[in-house]
């Protein structure tokens, strides 16, 4: 238990090098990187320190701290919980920020940025909160680290605040995600106003339950009918599921803006304009993933609502293709990688909406490796290039960035799902997942799984192509600019990073390789066990967010149910065989292409079909719309009526106040005789008015 | 604990009776004496034993009955005074509304002759207010309401070279005159109606319709057993409301009022437009919950419908109070007029009750929980305007203008003051408001709950001037403040720390005044 004493250290660590850097940066060498680099490893061998205790069957869920004591049982709290979910991404999380911070010395320090206390403040305050956002056992706090998140994104963001883009993408990424934010928000007051508790797992004394999650009372609620005490469905007059689901959609509004799916996806790709180590580290590792972190934090929640696992489902694949598609044309590096992070976070969605709990929480953490990887060598690539993104003027950097080149490599086949590289493994249990629960499930959930399943399968193809695409236009061919033929060096802090994800890009996906080991019955499904806990008793049953709970809830309620159209192995191996052969197929069309020495454009191809996908399907343009054609007349509208009718009665009702008032004093004249005539004639007319009413006379 | 005799349950108003006797013994032995300490000192002494015995009766539990577990109610001269749980808060209101002002008197008028008048005739009037709120005969609430208005007519009219004051206290005498006669036509309409004086033998007269006559100290029916005539009846409660309403200064009754409270020393404004109507109040509140019981005249019908009556002077007084509140230029009269729209709120006590006579108890300890909090705050706004006064600043908002920066400790009380008058939750009167605006709530009267919410937002207006005066605008011209006065600025400084203090304090305020109202 001693880890779990020093818990909140990890996240305490990178709060005290925000202020560290924030206070005392400029009189710091390096600007207060170390003190960010020192935090994050502490967090990070504490992490691994929680992770092993968290291995040896403990779990961990208490009250820290009260802020607000209610009159009633309603307590506002902060409290941890440590479970193998917290716990794998604490060390996600820890791993990734350390690297980065290692990274950005490279980056920033070596480029002789200005303002670094400010630039590592904001990395160490957004590592703190996405930690605290990761280890809260309560949904209105995971709310407030939510947005604190949100704040460290839209700072560091507009960290080059004086050039006309980052700002304006700053403020982007701040209004959209807070639009989502909104529904989250109401969720939040729904589900505390609904249960009178926000807690993710109930919080257990010497075996005794003391405080209910909220899952599991909407779980007993929806499966065993116990109704009486949530006085709320009486309020909203509809079935408790029905209700469920609705405060389930308003959460995911918050899930869709900050995991960057349709339709909130159009801040991520302005995004980019923050330093490359931000977007590494915020834009594509983990701030994005807090969304479909939640929705897994509380899936026994979303678990007894089929309709929204349809919904997410369905956003999640339509995104993965969507996002695809958009990448295939783009001409900058990281716009590439943005549009590819919205596609890959889409099949995460795909795998919580239909029932592959286990596989969106191994394509988070591959993802999170090989697109943090890729963000790097990007970075590097930007370094080498003197800030210049543009594919189209790069070209032959693989004899002179060697390092670069093959952990780039190595992060491409990952991502292109080349196996045996980790993206291979985590996206075929994704798709794999998505079509037996399509083919098993029954009715209108059933259809919607296939044809996300449909979605994501295209998608492979395109992330192939895409993923290529980059890879042989910035690093094969002859150099196509000046500064491609002599590009600067990068240091060890740049290639360390680098070098420590290239191995882990092709090697994590070994933690959980389903495939294999359905064929060779050996248990080598590790992160399978890790999240499944012991099937009978011990902690997973304790805190009710074991993956083999949800997998009963899943086929309890929502009647998800496995099918298999060739039979078990060989349904396993079609799956497989599928999405790798549409990869490498993406892969080929990419080499056949663009693999010449000199590469030309072939967007022009494309015809009308490129300028939509240029523009992005129009996403931007229609939200714009939305904002200038829709919403701002309305606000005019409003506007008006505000200053005409609302103001206007107000100011009525002061000028005849004062009016009146000044009519009242002048009754007031001074003379007495005037006032005992006032007064009598009161009097009588109360007399009278009485007597007429009384029927005196 | 033994049980006292029952006359000890006068022992406030014996306290402050006897205070202002030694007053006056002191003013014939040494007629011109300027020994203010020593006055002064008496007066607050008396006031403070007064204070402390009603604080003691009230927890001791006098006027509970014994067999919840009270000392029982003292009964005195034949049911003529009655000491229950009403008289001794209201007597807690007076003493220490007292207590506050004779306190702040010290500085007032130690430049002044007659001191020893002074403090006598606020003592006086303070014992007529205590013996007021024990009255249980309208020959004795009659009697006392003239030993509360006589000296304060001589005390609007203390500073006898400042012709403002002369003529207020003339004003104020000439309408107290004709009040007065009112209050005592209506009594003698009463009497000869219901056949008795005594307030539960006119509702038993009430009750059954028939006029009683009390024999050795128990009211029974006359013989012959003649009905009550409803119609006489009924002009006399009418003008004894319009005796109640002169004093609380409830409109039509209020035009003595604002010129009154702005001619007269600042302190005795403070006096008169707090422990004044605070005694007025609890005369109205006794005679209507026991003398004229609402649910008997209903059903009886043909009197009166006082609830009717005191709802039109309520909206009335709140609107006539505050709206001509808003338009002041200066703030002793401001003051003076927001006092007028204090008193609607209150009288809101007596107008919130179903149409078939419900909620009384509930309203009636509203309106004494909010008398008590306005105690200490009007009183507080009151001794800063006496604070402002004494320095020489003027009378105008402007001349107010960055006080705040020279004396912040008493703009400071005095912003609390203000807040709490207009319902802010700095101070109790926010807590006390909102118990008004439940009773009116409980039984549904919107158009009290409307008055109430508009009322207040329209003085949060001229509130806010003095406030903003004090703190936000530069002085305008040259002003220099040497002294800063020991007996005001503990006065002011007292009254704000009990103003604050009644706002965690409130619920036990309210309880109090609940348990009174219904034992009734």
């Amino acid at each position: 238990m001693a880890a779990f004493t020093y818990a909140p250290a990890i996240v305490l660590l990178p709060f005290v090098s925000f202020l560290v850097a924030l206070f005392a940066g400029d009189r710091m060498p390096k600007g207060g990187a170390l003190a960010g680099i020192t935090a994050t490893g502490g967090s990070l061998l504490l992490s691994i320190w929680v992770a092993l205790t968290v291995a040896g069957g403990e779990t961990y869920n208490q009250f820290v701290y009260t802020w607000v004591a209610g009159v009633e049982s309603l307590q506002l709290r902060f409290g941890l919980l440590l479970d193998p979910l917290s716990a794998l991404m604490l060390l996600i999380v820890c791993l990734i920020s350390f690297l980065v911070h290692i990274f950005s010395l490279g980056y920033m320090n070596d480029e002789d940025e200005t303002g670094l206390p400010r630039y590592y403040a904001g990395l160490g305050l957004f590592t703190a909160s996405m930690l605290g956002f990761v280890v809260a056992n309560n949904l209105l706090m995971a709310f407030m680290f939510f947005e604190l998140v949100g704040l460290c994104s839209y700072l560091l963001i507009g960290f080059w605040f004086r050039e006309a883009g980052p700002p304006s993408a700053a403020k982007k990424a701040f209004l959209v995600t807070r639009f989502g934010d909104y529904f989250f928000l109401i969720g939040v007051v729904g589900i505390f106003a609904t249960f009178g508790t926000g807690l993710f797992a109930p919080v257990t004394q010497g075996g005794e339950v003391v405080a209910e999650s909220f899952p599991v009372l909407a779980e007993h609620a929806v499966i065993d009918g116990e109704t009486e005490s949530i006085a709320m469905l009486d309020t909203v007059g509809m079935s408790a599921q029905a209700w469920f689901t609705v405060l389930g959609l308003l959460v995911l509004g918050g899930v869709i803006g900050k995991s960057a799916q349709f339709p909130l996806h159009t801040w991520l790709p302005d995004a980019m304009e923050g330093p490359t180590p931000v977007s590494a580290l915020i834009h594509a590792a983990t701030m994005v993933a807090a969304g479909v972190y939640l929705v897994a934090r509380m899936y026994g929640f979303y678990a007894i609502s089929p309709t929204a696992l349809a919904v997410i489902a369905l956003v999640g694949g339509f995104t993965a293709l969507f996002a695809a598609t958009m990448g295939l044309v783009k001409q900058e590096i990281k716009q590439v990688l943005a549009y590819s992070t919205i596609s890959q976070y889409g099949y995460m969605m795909l795998a919580l909406g239909s029932g592959g709990y286990i596989a969106a929480v191994f394509h988070l953490t591959t993802h999170a490796v090989f697109k943090a990887l890729l963000f790097l060598g990007a970075g590097s690539v930007i370094i080498a290039m003197h800030h210049n993104e543009n594919m189209w003027d790069m070209g032959g950097l693989k004899e002179r960035m060697p390092v670069t080149y093959w952990t780039f490599l190595s992060g491409s086949l990952a991502l292109a799902g080349i196996v045996p590289f980790a993206g291979f493994w985590s996206k075929d249990e994704v798709l794999y997942e998505a079509l037996i629960h399509g083919f098993g499930t029954e009715g209108g959930l059933g259809t919607a799984y296939l044809l996300a399943y449909a979605m994501g399968l295209l998608a492979v193809f395109f992330t192939g192509f895409y993923t290529f695409r980059m890879v042989y236009l910035t690093f094969h061919g002859n150099a196509r600019s000046d500064t491609a033929r002599d590009p600067v060096p990068v240091r060890w802090n740049v290639k360390g990073p680098l070098a420590v994800l290239g191995f882990l890009a092709a090697t994590i996906g070994f933690i959980n390789m389903k495939p294999v080991a359905e064929l060779t019955g050996a248990h080598i499904d590790f992160l399978h066990v890790w999240l499944n806990g012991p099937d009978e008793g011990g902690w997973p049953a304790a805190l009710n967010t074991g993956l083999h709970h949800y997998e009963t809830l899943l086929h309890d309620v929502a009647h998800v149910t496995k099918g298999y159209p060739l039979g078990e192995t060989p349904t396993l191996l079609a799956s497989a065989g599928i999405s790798l052969g549409l990869a490498l197929a993406g892969v080929l069309a990419a080499r056949s292409l663009y693999a010449g020495p000199d590469p030309v454009e072939h967007t022009d191809k494309l015809g009308g079909l490129k300028t939509v996908l240029m523009h992005n399907y129009y996403q931007d343009e229609y939200q714009v719309w939305l904002a200038t054609g829709v919403t701002y007349p309305v606000a005019r509208a409003m506007d008006k009526f505000d200053q005409g009718v609302v103001d206007g009665v107000v100011n009525g009702v002061s000028s005849v106040s004062l009016f009146g008032g000044s009519r009242i004093r002048r009754i007031q004249s001074g003379l007495v005789s005037n006032y005992a005539m006032l007064l009598t004639l009161g009097l009588v007319l109360l007399l009278a008015f009485f007597g007429v009413m009384g029927g005196w006379f | 604990m033994a049980q006292l005799p029952s006359w000890m349950g006068l022992a406030p108003a014996l306290a402050l009776g006897l205070a202002s006797l030694v007053l006056l013994l002191s003013d014939s032995i040494d007629p011109d004496t300027t020994n203010t300490p020593a006055l002064a000192g008496i007066s607050v002494v008396g006031s403070l034993v007064a204070l402390a015995s009603a604080v003691g009766f009230i927890i001791g539990g006098t006027g509970v009955p014994t067999s919840e577990g009270g000392q029982g109610t003292p009964v005195l001269f034949g049911g003529q005074l009655v000491v229950d749980q009403m008289a001794l808060f209201f007597m807690v209101i007076v003493a220490s509304v007292t207590a506050l002002v004779v306190l702040a008197s010290y500085d007032y008028v130690s430049e002044h002759s007659y001191q020893a008048e002074f403090f006598a005739l606020v003592m006086l009037s303070a014992t007529g207010m205590t013996l007021l709120s024990a009255a249980n005969s309208l020959a004795t609430a009659f009697v006392a309401l003239e030993l509360v208005s006589l000296p304060s007519y001589a005390l609007v009219a203390f500073l006898k070279k400042n012709r403002g004051g002369v003529e207020a206290g003339l004003k104020y005498f000439l309408i107290g005159a004709v009040s007065s006669a009112v209050l005592a036509y209506g009594i003698s309409l009463v009497y000869a109606a219901t056949g008795v004086l005594r307030f539960d033998g006119i509702a038993t007269a009430i009750s059954s319709g028939t006029i009683q006559t009390i024999v050795d100290g128990s009211v029974q029916a006359q013989s012959g057993e003649p009905a009550v005539p409803m119609s006489i009846l009924g002009v006399g409660i009418l003008m004894v409301i319009g005796g109640v309403a002169f004093k609380t200064a409830a409109v039509p009754f209020h035009f003595w009022a604002p010129e009154a409270y702005e001619g007269a020393p600042a302190p005795i404004s403070g006096f008169l437009s707090s422990a004044s109507k605070a005694a007025g109040f609890v005369l109205a509140f006794r005679v209507f919950a026991v003398a004229f019981p609402i649910g008997d005249l209903l059903a009886t019908g043909g009197a009166i419908n006082w609830v009717v009556a005191f709802q039109i002077l309520a909206i009335a007084t709140m609107f006539i109070g505050n709206f001509a509140a808003a338009t002041q230029e200066k703030v002793k009269r401001m003051l003076a007029y927001s006092s007028v729209g204090h008193a609607g709120y209150v009288l809101i006590g007596l107008a919130a009750v179903s149409a078939s006579g419900e909620g009384l108890s509930f309203s009636i300890s509203a309106g004494m929980s909010h008398l008590l909090v306005y105690g200490f705050m009007n009183t507080g706004a009151f001794l800063f305007i006496a604070l402002a006064e004494y320095w020489g600043v003027g009378r105008r908002f402007e001349d107010y203008n960055g006080l705040g920066k020279e004396a912040p400790v008493a703009c400071a009380a005095m912003t609390v003051f203000l807040f709490s008058l207009a319902g802010l939750p700095i101070g109790g009167g926010f807590f006390s408001k909102f118990y008004l605006f439940q009773a009116t709530l409980n039984v549904g009267a919107w158009s009290l709950a409307a008055a109430l919410i508009i009322n207040s937002a329209l003085s949060l207006f001229y509130y806010s001037r003095v406030v903003k005066a004090m703190w936000i605008e530069e002085p305008t011209g040259e002003r220099s403040i040497d002294s800063y006065p020991m007996g005001l600025y503990t006065a002011v400084v007292g009254a704000a720390i009990v103003t604050f203090l009644l706002v965690p304090g409130f619920n036990q305020v309210s309880e109090i005044a609940f348990q009174a109202a219904q034992l009734l």
